[in-house]
């Protein structure tokens, strides 16, 4: 049997077998190389309470190259690019070893979210709110982890109402444009539901192009 | 037959015509002329006096390197009293500067070592193998697995340093094998592998010095891909953070099996085979690279390597154009083969000629490195041609499109949208009312201004194109070069045919073809070097030196594209002889003064040029 094969097969069985950590694999398609993992978001951070999805893909030549892997679900992070989900870490390239396995990955993973390095980011942007404002960022990264990680949302303690300037970080927070909410709004749709839309449409950067203004308004009419 | 007669005459017009050559011109090129096209090939390294626009240098094969780097390990052999195999990863790891190796060592061989991956860190002074991670370093304790086994790690670490050195030292890598430790078969406990879960109980296991076990195959694999796949010479042990490197008679051990072990397939074999003979290009490559005297030659498939002390600094690169050849001819093993057809003159068979200095690959004399590398980001920029579209064209301000104006008067009206404007101030032509034919709506100054702008951007154009035109000229030519040995060598043989001289006797077309081609490259370099020459005496003398090679060059070109009458060969033979000889004495020159111009730093650019001082705008 392939060597490959056999391998992931066991890692997915053991990952299955493990009730205590937490974290699953599961299939995408028929395909045991294209795989999709989560974790639950570690206690004491902003990703506390989240639900976390990794896409994986297993190359030719693994276990001796490593796996490739990106987020699912879009995590506020200096080390996870807001707009892709790549990941760097240093287990995904060149400290790779064959004994790692999917499980340790992920494991290792659900730590970066613990322990993040703005030094060495892949998202500049968010990198920079990180080291300027460290409160600041923890609010937004709370507040992705609720959107997009079906996380608790923000905690009482700050006891500020939602009403200041809700609205417009509302925008700004689920990473999308102003010009594009605003250009669906202007179509006679509620603000609310064009970012609850577009959002889940994941409306930004290089998608934009790739969805059609079509089928955001047959979302919107649904 | 008439011919007969003719050829003995011929025969005497041509010696006597180069005696009287010979006679007028300085000994040092004629035994360049004529001899050299039946000695070059056994001429591979221009030994003795060299030119001015030569550089001295050697070509080396991968043994001759390989000879080298076994000298280095000898040597700290030598001083270390350290086995071949640790020399080498010592060495590797340093980057072959064996002085820094040296100092750090004998300050603490220990860490050294470590550091290298020779040996594994003690327990007490390094707790466990520091891991290589830049963030989630809270993971490493979560991820590891039971069959790392870090106690027996710790444990066994310090015992296993001072078992170790016996163990390796006398293996000699090509001629015994090794035999890894824990190749005799375990009995304690079934073994799994770790990376592909195998537990079959008859599999072969082996391990590094850390004492990280896995089986051949996952071995065997894992080396495969790091250096077929990733080209990477140094192997680490596969355990997560383990720093230790595989030896190179460990790599050879699970790439060539000992003849005892399971025999796994063929085709499995040969693959390996290719894998180790990639490994020790790796370290070869890894070695040139690392010397500054060395550059590894860039034709395809050629695995020679050129030793060119004089070039190593980049500020000699001001002075010295250091074109070298590596020795090999033709295009390697399996670029021949389709090119075969071509015979055994022309490209196929040329040298290697490569810039030591800069990644371009060919002869760029007279022109030193940092000018050739700007002229040749100025011409793939293709910033001209917005340039020229500048200086041309405006663009419809409906529309868009760009148009040319040829001709007519200032109402423009564009083809695509129809809009109407004045060419002068672009404003829509509607708005001029009565000004038919004279636009007085654009403010003097500016109008003045934006006149002055076309015109100098339109003259820097010209003085590009100018120098451009000239250099992608010889640059095509140059390339039409196989047509033209191709044509020559059917020329050649006709001749044999139609006027009996030998195949040795008509060896003069072939050899101005070459000159021909030599002398187009360096024609094509001159005009970016004129390109970039400050205006003065010192420009008016390289451009009349580049006019008469340019004019001597064409001259024969013409000579050789004239058709073969058998009446006319004699004359023909005669005058091309004569030309080639004029052509390479004319080339000699323009070398010569170039080169010698660099070293009495007598060139003055208008740019300012890396390695040089800023150019004097004075002038």
């Amino acid at each position: 049997m392939d060597a490959r094969l056999r391998r992931v097969n066991k890692e997915i069985a053991d990952c299955k077998n493990d009730k205590t950590s937490n974290i699953r694999i599961e299939l995408i398609d028929e395909s045991p190389f294209h795989l999709k993992g989560s974790f639950p978001g570690p206690d004491g951070t902003p990703y506390e309470g989240g639900h976390f999805e990794v896409d994986i893909v297993i190359p030719e030549s693994y276990p001796f190259q490593p796996v490739k892997m990106k987020f699912i679900t879009k995590v506020y992070h200096p080390n996870i690019s807001s707009a892709s989900g790549a990941i760097c870490l240093d287990i995904l390239k060149d400290a790779w070893s064959p004994v790692l396995t999917l499980k340790s990955t992920l494991i290792s993973l659900q730590s970066l979210l613990c322990s993040p390095e703005p030094n060495d980011p892949q998202d500049a942007e968010v990198a920079k709110h990180y080291s300027t404002s460290k409160s600041s960022f923890e609010d937004t990264a709370i507040y992705w982890t609720q959107i997009y990680a079906g996380g608790p949302g923000p905690k009482e303690k700050k006891g500020k109402g939602l009403s200041r300037s809700d609205v417009r970080d509302e925008v700004a927070i689920a990473g999308l444009e102003k010009a594009h909410v605003d250009q669906f709004e202007a179509l006679g749709f509620q603000r609310s539901k064009v970012i609850d839309v577009l959002r889940r449409l994941n409306y930004r950067g290089a998608n934009v192009a790739q969805i059609t203004d079509d089928r955001v308004v047959e979302e919107l009419l649904k | 037959m008439s011919s007969d007669y003719e050829f003995s005459d011929d025969d005497g017009d041509y010696y006597d015509d180069e005696d009287m050559v010979d006679g007028t011109q300085e000994e040092e090129s004629e035994d360049d002329m004529d001899m050299d096209a039946f000695g070059e090939d056994f001429k591979v390294v221009p030994k003795g006096k060299h030119k001015a626009y030569e550089v001295e240098y050697d070509s080396l094969s991968q043994a001759a390197v390989e000879k080298l780097m076994k000298q280095d390990v000898d040597h700290i052999c030598g001083i270390f009293g350290v086995d071949v195999s640790t020399a080498n990863l010592l060495l590797r790891y340093m980057k072959w500067n064996k002085e820094r190796l040296i100092e750090k060592y004998m300050d603490n061989p220990t860490t050294m070592l470590v550091a290298a991956g020779v040996v594994v860190p003690e327990a007490s002074s390094q707790p466990a193998p520091a891991p290589i991670r830049t963030h989630s370093s809270t993971s490493s304790s979560t991820t590891r697995r039971p069959t790392r086994a870090t106690s027996k790690l710790l444990a066994l670490a310090s015992g296993s340093k001072s078992a170790k050195s016996p163990s390796v030292s006398p293996v000699s890598p090509p001629s015994s094998f090794y035999i890894p430790k824990s190749l005799k078969p375990k009995v304690e406990e079934p073994f799994v592998c770790p990376i592909c879960f195998d537990d079959d109980t008859s599999i072969q296991t082996l391990a590094l010095d850390c004492e990280h076990t896995f089986c051949f195959g996952c071995w065997t694999a894992y080396a495969g891909s790091k250096i077929r796949d990733e080209g990477e010479h140094s192997m680490r042990c596969m355990a997560e953070g383990c720093a230790l490197v595989a030896p190179d008679h460990f790599i050879r051990s699970i790439l060539i099996p000992e003849p005892g072990a399971p025999v796994g397939d063929t085709s499995q074999e040969a693959e390996n085979k290719k894998t180790w003979d990639r490994f020790q290009e790796l370290l070869v490559r890894q070695f040139v690279a690392c010397n500054n005297n060395l550059k590894f030659c860039p034709y395809p498939s050629c695995t020679n390597t050129v030793s060119c002390p004089s070039a190593a600094s980049k500020a000699s690169l001001a002075i010295v154009v250091p074109t070298v050849s590596c020795g090999a001819r033709g295009l390697g093993p399996q670029a021949t083969s389709q090119s075969q057809t071509e015979g055994g003159l022309g490209l196929p068979g040329k040298e290697h000629m490569f810039c030591f200095g800069c990644p371009i690959e060919s002869d760029h004399r007279p022109v030193v490195c940092g000018v050739a590398r700007m002229w040749l980001k100025k011409c793939r920029d293709d910033s001209e041609t917005a340039n020229w579209i500048k200086s041309n064209t405006k663009e419809c301000s409906h529309c868009q499109s760009t148009i040319e104006k040829n001709g007519g008067c200032n109402h423009m009206t564009c083809k695509k949208c129809k809009h109407e404007f004045c060419w002068v101030c672009m404003g829509p032509w509607s708005e001029h009312g009565t000004a038919w034919y004279s636009c007085n709506r654009y403010d003097e100054k500016t109008g003045v201004d934006a006149r002055d702008a076309q015109s100098k951007s339109r003259a820097s154009l010209e003085r590009y194109l100018h120098y451009y035109n000239r250099w992608a000229n010889h640059e095509q030519s140059a390339k039409l070069s196989l047509d033209l040995y191709a044509k020559t060598e059917k020329k050649m043989e006709d001749m044999q045919i139609t006027s009996a001289l030998t195949w040795i006797e008509v060896q003069f077309m072939k050899k101005a073809v070459e000159e021909v081609d030599k002398c187009r490259m360096t024609l094509k370099w001159t005009y970016a070097m004129a390109y970039y020459l400050a205006k003065g005496n010192q420009k008016d003398l390289f451009e009349d030196n580049q006019r008469d090679l340019e004019k001597a060059v064409e001259d024969l070109s013409e000579l050789l594209e004239s058709p073969i009458e058998a009446e006319n060969i004699p004359t023909l033979r005669q005058q091309v002889t004569n030309k080639t000889v004029y052509v390479q004495k004319r080339n000699e020159i323009v070398l010569e003064d170039t080169a010698n111009g660099f070293v009495e730093g007598r060139w003055r650019w208008n740019v300012t040029v890396e390695g040089f001082d800023d150019p004097e705008f004075a002038d």
